[in-house]
């Protein structure tokens, strides 16, 4: 009844239509700012606002887009994104600008992505350059997969190749129309940077140093800009912030985001466990760290520090100790990054024969060994050196006579069991020290060194091997010098000192800090032998495993113990070319791996060996027997030292996350985004009379948005319900607490709005002598009853109210219902129309008597 | 009850011959006095004012019936006529009289018996000897309120005189119409045609009564209030005039002013077509019966203080204007339903508003 009291019946002194303050005539007559800001919501341009809102967006991605470099090798790939980019921001700021329904102006801002990707990447195909055509689709399923293969095969960072860039670009120029999205017809600014998590996940899974500074830098400004478009520059004026507001709201916000970022920066700090690994175990920030990128030695790196081991492998060798496991190489060290060379055209398919190439003097030590690569998932297989043949493999296998690397084409080592024979040449330090001929049989490319090399290489190179006599010492000079005390083992160290990595750089970085792990200690010594003109390459692979104290029957050869590796023995090893003996191993690495005899120093017996780590000491070569069934990988993880496969599982794994939480999210944001949208209707508040027959849609919108609320809350209005019935009874309900108590403020709101409504809907529009409606906003009245519901109701009520909302998800299965129903209603006008025809037909047929 | 004379015409205490005479000429063209527009609308506030008095007029006489008063009143502001059914002794005559005496107009009972004559109703043209012309005498129906009393008691024919004065607020003897004055309502009274010796009244004559009032038992307070302060006196003594006939005219006029939207009238339309299309009804709303609906639903509206109709209003009168006009199927009239109850259902079901249809189409529009 309060309601009702409201409004009283004015009198109408002029009738109908004819109240002198009637603006039938007024646009021309009346004040020209009135008239035009009635109608602002239509004509008038849309001012910078698009513009500004698509610039921020472009930055934002594009600067979280810095964050990529290192899983792409270079730079190259920026410059095509970068166009991209703008191109869509572009073409969305444009159709907003010329007030483009939000619909049109996402689909036309679609189809200018789909001309400037043709454009880049298929201008051959697509008719005059950037129209696609069929023949651009098929182009374009030949870069999807291209970079499919891309994913599957390299190991971060990749190549710039066109595939790879191509399904970049698409991506982040997608993430461009999805963040305008959001942030422009959804009015959910703050939720577009999901987009930006998205594309810093990436990086921040793959890339030893996460995101890094630049792209955190670029991502955080672009979305600060974001966030202040929409802030200062929104038609919308929820998004709006009062002008005297402003210098607080600031001071506010600078103190929220200053401990946000205080607390993100000190409680990684302060919480165990978040110092090893990266995502996972320690996603954590490391703006200092270079941004070398990464591969398998860099994964290496990361396997190591991995608290658990996974991907687990099991062998048993008739080799008498546990074995090396190498399953690639890297011999390139020019460059940023170093990376394994595939040498896709020199590989030779079948591994029934793998041959050296080289001429080996002196007899060989044949090893039967038998692995069960369990759940290590890598295309390159890890065996002993150096095979000869492989059996048991499944898929097909090439191997690299350059390197003996074992690559699959098209499977992995996921679930193989596998038997190696192999021949590794006897060597002896006497042997060694007289192979001193120049080295003939392989690539001068083990001899390269690259233009830039840094010079405190090559001085410690010199300077370690200024005493040496033959290859052979130095070799042992610089695997002394390593392995002395001055430089130690560590994990953490290079981390620490940003150049976890490879590339010269890093290099140099080493010999500086002398602190670091096998991959450092490795390349050191690949690089400087290489300087004193010894050929080298680094191996990776797994250092001899542990026994596991069972036995495996190798066939033919009787019983063998079995040992087993996993990710933490994850290693890499220079290996050194000596004419007559090959490829031979040395373990510049402290405390890790097992010094070959031949590798110790003779002068200073047992220097070494007290270095073995305590981990391998187990692995003895007196290690006997045989037997047994391999088992099976214990746990599911892949990771490993050669394993390129991180890339695509974590991102699948990150993608799918993502997709999760959307679809979980979806109803909440959904009824989120309806709500805002409703109550995004501002009742004309200016002066100025209304045109004739206006309607302010702001009290209707409202409504439905209070029945929305209580259906979600469990009151649903019927349809024969009356506004004012619906409305007593919410405030009769427990819903909405008692009237007159605390809740009394929601109380008069419902009435407030149910009043407003009945005014709306059912009094005279206004410009027919009704009552011009009142200018009080309705979001404040619905946050009220809002809080007041969800106060009201009970957990479960309040989690089903914001996570499923009821209204909505009625909403939804009658949308999803739809078609089956206007089916159901075809089918039955046919069924109809049949009948009659047929009925008719059988009019026309002449009566039978 | 020497009232209870075939034919009795009173008039308030303050009825004046010259009153008299001005409402029995025809002095306003018929469509003027329909529609009202001989009265300036008076202003909200005196309009609340006159309805609180004369509600509280009839309260203080009538115990424990507010209901029943403001639909009289609002048949009264909504130019219907009211017809009162119930069993005898529950305060029919009472009501009806503490309305007329409560508005200072004309007023005239006609106690209906089986050998009432129709022109007893509407009036005889008599020779005047003197003049030498035949001059007409009105009936009992040239008041402002005609009290009908125990109107089913009535044959068919008498019933039926009273049908062109109902409806077209003007009587025709010997080929010349009369007009009828402003406010004309009639309140009749029945019993139930079970009682004996009544005559019920053809469709057609329900029809044109606006609605219909079951009084009903006071309840058990109201009763105890009623043996008390009825046993001296009449109640009726003190009832005095608290409006004039102007005022209610002028109450009218704003009444027709109270404005109704196109959702008001498609919700009435609504309501109109279910009753047609009931399985349980035999004959369902009629045209006339959703104008008058409507009708009274503005009256509603305004007692209400209101210048525009809610479908509240519309249901609030929606069963005393409709459950006497329908007429039920023998099976669903066998199986223990009342009109009432049918018409419940039949609220209960039609839609306010295409209300999922219609906000999706104001939120786009909005968006």
């Amino acid at each position: 009844m309060s309601a009702g009291q409201e409004h009283r019946i004015r009198p109408n002194p002029g009738g109908d239509g004819a109240s002198p303050d009637s603006p039938t005539a007024d646009p021309t007559a009346g004040s020209p700012t009135s008239g035009s800001l009635t109608r602002e919501p239509r004509t008038a341009g849309a001012g910078p606002y698009p513009w500004l809102m698509a610039g921020s967006i472009a930055v934002a991605v594009l600067g979280s887009s810095l964050s990529l470099n290192g899983v792409f090798r270079g730079w190259a790939w920026l410059l095509p994104l970068i166009t991209t980019v703008t191109v869509a921001a572009l073409s969305l700021a444009a159709l907003r600008s010329l007030r483009a329904r939000p619909l049109l102006a996402t689909a036309g801002s679609l189809g200018m992505l789909a001309a400037i990707l043709s454009f880049i990447f298929c201008r051959q195909e697509s008719l005059l350059g950037f129209i696609p055509t069929p023949a651009t689709l098929a182009a374009v399923g030949k870069l999807m997969q291209r970079a499919a293969e891309t994913v599957v095969s390299e190991t971060a960072p990749v190549p710039p190749n066109a595939g790879i860039v191509f399904v970049m670009c698409a991506c982040l120029g997608l993430l461009v129309i999805l963040m305008d999205a959001l942030a422009v017809p959804l009015s959910m600014p703050a939720v577009s940077g999901l987009g930006l998590l998205a594309v810093m996940v990436v990086p921040a899974t793959v890339k030893p140093q996460s995101v890094g500074v630049a792209g955190f830098l670029g991502a955080g400004i672009g979305y600060l800009l974001i966030l202040g478009t929409s802030q200062w520059f929104a038609h919308d004026p929820r998004l709006q912030s009062g002008s005297t507001r402003g210098s607080s709201q600031f001071k506010r916000s600078m103190v929220a985001g200053g401990l946000a970022l205080g607390l993100a920066l000190v409680v990684p700090l302060a919480i165990p466990g978040f110092d090893s690994g990266t995502f996972p175990q320690g996603s954590r920030l490391s703006p200092w760290g270079t941004a070398n990128g990464l591969n398998p030695m860099i994964t290496l790196g990361n396997s190591l520090r991995s608290p658990t081991g996974a991907g687990r492998i099991t062998y048993a060798t008739s080799s008498g100790s546990a074995e090396y496991l190498r399953s690639v190489t890297i011999d390139s060290f020019d460059g940023e990054t170093w990376s394994p060379d595939d040498r896709a055209g020199q590989r030779r398919p079948g591994t029934d024969k793998i041959d050296a190439g080289y001429t080996l003097q002196g007899p060989t030590v044949p090893a039967v060994t038998s692995i069960d690569a369990g759940q290590f998932t890598s295309p390159y297989l890890p065996a002993p050196f150096a095979p000869a043949s492989v059996n048991g493999l499944s898929g097909s296998w090439t191997w690299d006579p350059a390197t003996l690397s074992i690559m699959s084409t098209d499977s992995s080592t996921r679930g193989q069991r596998y038997v190696v024979f192999s021949a590794s040449p006897k060597i002896t330090a006497q042997a060694l020290a007289l192979a001193n001929a120049a080295p003939r049989g392989i690539s001068n490319d083990f001899l390269r060194i690259p233009a830039n090399l840094p010079d405190i290489v090559r001085k410690t190179a010199n300077t370690v091997t200024a005493s040496a006599g033959n290859n052979y010492d130095k070799a042992l000079a610089i695997q002394k010098y390593l392995r002395s005390s001055e430089f130690t083992y560590s994990l953490q160290a290079p981390v620490q000192n940003g150049y976890d990595g490879n590339g010269l750089s890093v290099l140099a970085d080493f010999l500086t800090v002398k602190s670091g792990y096998c991959v450092h200690f490795s390349s050191a010594m690949a690089v400087m032998a290489r300087v004193e003109g010894i050929p080298s390459r680094v191996a990776v692979g797994y250092a001899p495993g542990h026994p596991t104290g069972q036995s495996v029957a190798l066939v033919g050869q009787g019983s063998f113990p079995e040992y087993e590796v996993d990710a933490r023995d994850a290693h890499a090893w220079p290996e050194l070319y000596f004419e007559g003996l090959g490829w031979v191993p040395f373990e510049p690495t402290p405390s890790r791996g097992v010094v070959p005899d031949y590798a110790t120093d003779p002068t200073v017996p047992g220097s070494i060996t007290s270095n073995t780590d305590e981990k391998n000491s187990a692995a003895t070569p007196e290690a006997p027997a045989p037997t047994a069934t391999p088992t099976a990988g214990a746990s599911a993880a892949v990771a490993g030292p050669a394993e390129v496969s991180t890339l695509p599982v974590i991102s699948v794994g990150a993608a799918g996350f993502l997709l999760l939480v959307a679809f979980l999210c979806s109803p909440r944001l959904a009824r989120t985004a309806q709500r805002r949208r409703r109550l995004a209707v501002r009742p004309p508040a200016r002066a100025g009379t209304p045109p004739p027959g206006y309607r302010d849609p702001a009290p209707g919108l409202a409504w439905a948005e209070l029945q929305d609320l209580a259906t979600d809350y469990g009151m649903p209005s019927a349809p024969s319900e009356t506004p004012r019935h619906f409305s007593a009874r919410l405030r009769a309900s427990a819903a909405l607490g008692q009237a007159g108590g605390i809740d009394d403020a929601a109380h008069v709101a419902v009435a407030s709005l149910t009043s407003d409504f009945e005014r709306d809907r059912y009094g005279q529009p206004a410009g027919r002598g009704g009552v011009p409606p009142a200018a009080t906003p309705a979001a404040p009245r619905i946050a009220v009853v809002r809080e007041s519901l969800r106060s009201n109701a009970r957990w479960s009520v309040r989690f089903r109210a914001e996570w499923v909302p009821p209204s909505l998800m009625h909403r939804w299965s009658r949308g999803l219902g739809a078609p089956l129903r206007s089916l159901r209603t075809a089918g039955n006008s046919a069924g109809w129309a049949l009948t009659r025809s047929w009925r008719k037909l059988g009019r026309l047929l002449p009566e039978r008597r | 009850m020497e009232s209870k004379r075939p034919v009795a015409i009173e008039h308030s205490q303050r009825l004046e011959q010259s009153q008299r005479e001005a409402a029995v000429q025809p002095a306003q063209p018929r469509d003027a006095a329909l529609n009202g527009h001989g009265q300036h609308p008076m202003d909200a506030e005196r309009f609340h004012e006159a309805s609180e008095l004369i509600l509280g007029s009839i309260n203080r006489v009538i115990d424990g019936k507010a209901d029943a008063a403001k639909l009289a009143l609002t048949v009264l502001l909504a130019q219907g006529h009211l017809l009162l059914e119930d069993v005898p002794g529950v305060g029919k005559t009472l009501l009806a009289k503490t309305l007329a005496r409560t508005v200072d107009c004309t007023v005239s009972r006609i106690q209906f018996t089986p050998d009432l004559l129709p022109s007893d109703v509407t009036g005889v043209s008599i020779y005047n000897q003197s003049s030498r012309q035949f001059e007409f005498r009105p009936g009992a129906v040239f008041a402002n309120i005609v009290i009908g009393d125990e109107i089913n008691r009535a044959s068919a024919k008498t019933q039926s005189a009273l049908l062109e004065c109902m409806e077209e607020h003007q009587v025709t003897v010997d080929g010349k119409s009369y007009q009828l004055g402003l406010p004309f309502m009639v309140v009749a009274t029945q019993n139930p045609i079970e009682m004996e010796g009544t005559y019920p009244l053809p469709e057609a004559q329900r029809d044109r009564f606006m609605a219909r009032i079951s009084m009903g038992y006071p309840d058990k307070d109201a009763e105890i209030q009623m043996l008390e302060t009825h046993q001296s006196s009449s109640p009726l003594v003190k009832v005095t005039p608290v409006v004039t006939a102007n005022d209610v005219a002028a109450m009218i006029a704003m009444v027709q002013q109270v404005y109704v939207s196109t959702a008001i009238k498609e919700y009435t339309v609504a309501i109109g077509r279910a009753t047609r299309d009931s399985a349980n009804l035999r004959l369902g709303a009629s045209p006339r019966s959703l104008l008058q609906l409507l009708r009274a639903a503005k009256a509603t509206a305004a007692l209400d203080g209101r210048d525009f109709v809610l479908p509240d209003d519309v249901l609030d009168v929606a069963e005393s204007v409709l459950a006497h006009r329908i007429i039920l199927e023998r099976k669903a009239a066998s199986s223990g339903d009342t009109p009432q109850s049918i018409l419940h259902s039949i609220l209960t079901s039609v839609p306010v508003a295409k209300e999922p249809a219609g906000a999706w189409a104001r939120e786009r529009r909005a968006g």
